[in-house]
């Protein structure tokens, strides 16, 4: 699929979810305090600004199913899939990072091992297990430290 | 006039520091390489600065801003020219001609004509960004209520109408943005909104985390995703510009100077358009229409021209009405508020001087694009040469202790990690970017001012259209959908008769 293509069943699918979303804004917007014991209008509700944007989500969605709808069937045979191996790791090891290491162990510990390791899994497979080795510690240590040293002494910005 | 002029060489004078001169070449750098590196975007550059620049000196901070900004708009031409891959959307329009004169043997002339056109485009817009401003300023002192609640929304639908493919899409994606923004505490009763029991949300989503997230994490998301293939670099020759190639395109320079800039000025739409729209202009009016795409001098100028002269523009709409031109605009207005400028229609009244101050940097921005423009080409395309597998995970780790460092706080890293999951995500099915970031922005504004108005009115909502400068906004909105839904209607018609 081209990026923003007009694809019949992600039009379906893509207005569905933006309907839901919207009524279950809406729903929210309406269920929120009203303040009327302090003198509040309709448009003073705190609801009344999301209950109007989730109304306008709710339109557009339906737009959208009607759009999908109404164009021919499309089986997206040449649909890029949304993920793939290479996206599942790099997610792992990301998110491996920013919610386990960097809340178990030093910054620049897990800075190092975060670089180092996505460095070597992603590395050149024609390089040499060594060197590949080599480049990603070298890449770790060196960057962690770099960017510790940058923003905790140079910028004086707080690190996690 | 006069005023204008002392208050800029004021500027001029107090940025003249080793200390400024050193951070502004620095951080042109850093835009550059951020810009020439594919996949890194001029906003992404922005965020990422901002969070690091979060305790200097405000007039530190933001001239780092600038500069980064002006360099990475700059710094897309290169791998579009070397690469034919734009290092940054802007640069999509220069890959055409840039990179048919690479082929050529003609890599080092195109490189010349990018920074020759990248800097007049920056001066062009430069000078209506003084100009301008004041102008504009005044202007916007007349607005009311009604007119800021339609420029809010304008700026939302006119980025989502011109800077994805499916208008559908970006007029959802924009929306969804000023819905985001209205999580947290409501500004009349402070009421929690949407943030059912979690306090971090009660303070609402900060925009820099989510920028980081939509525009950082998402894009590094994307980039990984796809194998990287051996770059293979074209050889060039001399990038120092003719004088011939200034002298000849003198006109298309000035028009596309004054498309960018102007460009730059409608709220939300940005650098991509403003080269597109200058390359088309140049085409129309050229006398050699066929060397367009086959690497066309005038072509790749007015694409680079147009895109520099649009980020002064795109700042003139920040100063005057604390609306963004465009997406990296929205990046540099956080970090105004954060750094305790207030943007706005009482900028010119309040702190004039900061409106030369601003000028000021952009000039240096330009004299640092221009070096490194003459005299860092080589290394800098080594910098191209650096293996994806070494970048992504340092620009992770940027974009985490970025997004913490705003706040202190882990809240601001999840985030980041779910705007850029949800940014991947949308992206994929054709989800424009820059209108969700303009709905984040623009959502406190519109919110407050279409309550506002509504009281004012007592629930009348005549006045929205009744007013002179709200009619006009209003009808340039519904204006802009109506022809974006007839010109669809058109395209459909006219691929079904085919």
């Amino acid at each position: 699929m081209s990026k923003g293509s007009p694809s019949s069943r992600s039009d379906l699918w893509g207005g569905f979810c933006w309907v839901a979303l919207g009524s279950l804004i809406l729903i929210e917007s309406l269920r929120m305090e009203r303040f009327d014991n302090m003198g509040a209008t309709l448009y003073t509700y705190p609801g009344f600004v999301p209950g109007v944007i989730s109304c306008v989500i709710v339109l557009l969605g339906l737009f959208m199913i009607l759009r999908g709808m109404k164009s021919k069937v499309s089986t997206d045979s040449n649909a890029e899939p949304l993920i793939n191996r290479r996206f599942v790791i790099s997610l792992t090891c990301m998110l491996v990072f920013s919610l386990v290491l960097l809340a178990h162990a030093h910054f620049l510990v897990a800075t190092a091992l975060f670089v180092g390791a996505f460095t070597f899994l992603f590395a050149n497979e024609a390089l040499s297990l060594k060197k590949r080795l080599v480049s990603a510690s070298i890449n770790g240590v060196l960057s962690s430290c770099v960017v510790y040293f940058l923003f905790q002494e140079v910028f004086l910005v707080r690190l996690p | 006039m006069f005023d204008g002029l002392i208050a800029f060489g004021h500027s001029i004078a107090n940025f003249s520091t080793p200390q400024i001169i050193f951070y502004a070449l620095l951080s042109s750098l850093v835009g550059v390489i951020m810009g020439a590196l594919p996949g890194l975007t001029a906003t992404m550059a922005l965020a990422l600065m901002t969070t690091l620049t979060l305790k200097l000196e405000p007039n530190q901070a933001l001239l780092i801003l600038i500069c980064t900004y002006v360099g990475a708009i700059y710094g897309g031409s290169r791998s579009a020219i070397l690469l034919n891959i734009p290092g940054t959307p802007a640069s999509a329009a220069s890959c055409l001609d840039g990179y048919a004169l690479a082929k050529q043997g003609l890599a080092g002339r195109a490189m010349g004509i990018a920074t020759t056109g990248s800097v007049l485009g920056t001066l062009i817009g430069m000078f209506f960004l003084a100009f301008f401003t004041p102008l504009l300023g005044n202007l916007a002192l007349k607005f009311g209520a009604y007119e800021f609640f339609w420029l809010a929304l304008f700026g939302v639908i006119i980025a989502g109408t011109l800077t994805g493919d499916d208008p559908l899409k970006g007029w959802i994606a924009g929306i969804f943005g000023l819905f985001i923004a209205g999580i947290g505490q409501e500004p009349q009763y402070g009421f929690e909104r949407f943030s059912y029991g979690v306090r971090d949300l009660a303070g609402g989503i900060q925009l820099v985390p989510a920028l980081v997230g939509a525009f950082g994490f998402a894009e590094l998301l994307t980039a990984i995703k796809e194998r990287q293939v051996p770059i293979k670099i074209s050889a060039f020759d001399t990038v120092i510009p003719k004088i011939r190639d200034i002298t000849k395109y003198w006109r298309t320079i000035l028009r596309s100077g004054l498309i960018g800039t102007g460009v730059g000025i409608v709220p939300g739409v940005g650098e991509d358009v403003a080269a597109w729209s200058s390359y088309a202009a140049a085409k129309r009016s050229s006398a050699e229409k066929e060397m367009f795409g086959k690497g066309s001098v005038e072509g790749l100028m007015a694409a680079e021209t147009g895109d520099n002269a649009c980020v002064p523009g795109a700042i003139i709409p920040v100063l005057t009405l604390a609306i963004p031109g465009s997406a990296p605009a929205a990046v540099l207005m956080a970090a105004m508020i954060i750094h305790g400028v207030k943007p706005g229609p009482m900028i010119m009244i309040e702190n004039p001087q900061f409106v030369y101050d601003v000028v000021a940097m952009m000039l240096f921005a330009t004299i640092g694009i221009l070096i490194y423009g003459l005299v860092l080409t080589k290394a800098l395309v080594q910098v191209l040469r650096v293996p994806q597998n070494f970048l992504i995970p340092i620009i992770f780790v940027l974009c985490v202790v970025g997004s913490f460092a705003i706040a202190g706080r882990m809240f601001d890293v999840y985030v980041m990690l779910l705007f850029g999951l949800v940014g991947f995500g949308l992206r994929h099915f054709g989800y424009p970017m820059a209108p969700l970031v303009l709905g984040i922005v623009l959502g406190d504004l519109l919110e407050k001012n279409l309550r506002r108005a509504l009281i004012l009115s007592d629930g009348d909502i005549s006045p929205f259209f009744t007013r002179p400068i709200s009619a006009v906004v209003a009808t340039l909105i519904f204006g802009t959908i109506a022809w974006k839904i007839w010109d669809l209607r058109n395209k459909k018609i006219a691929k079904e008769a085919s």
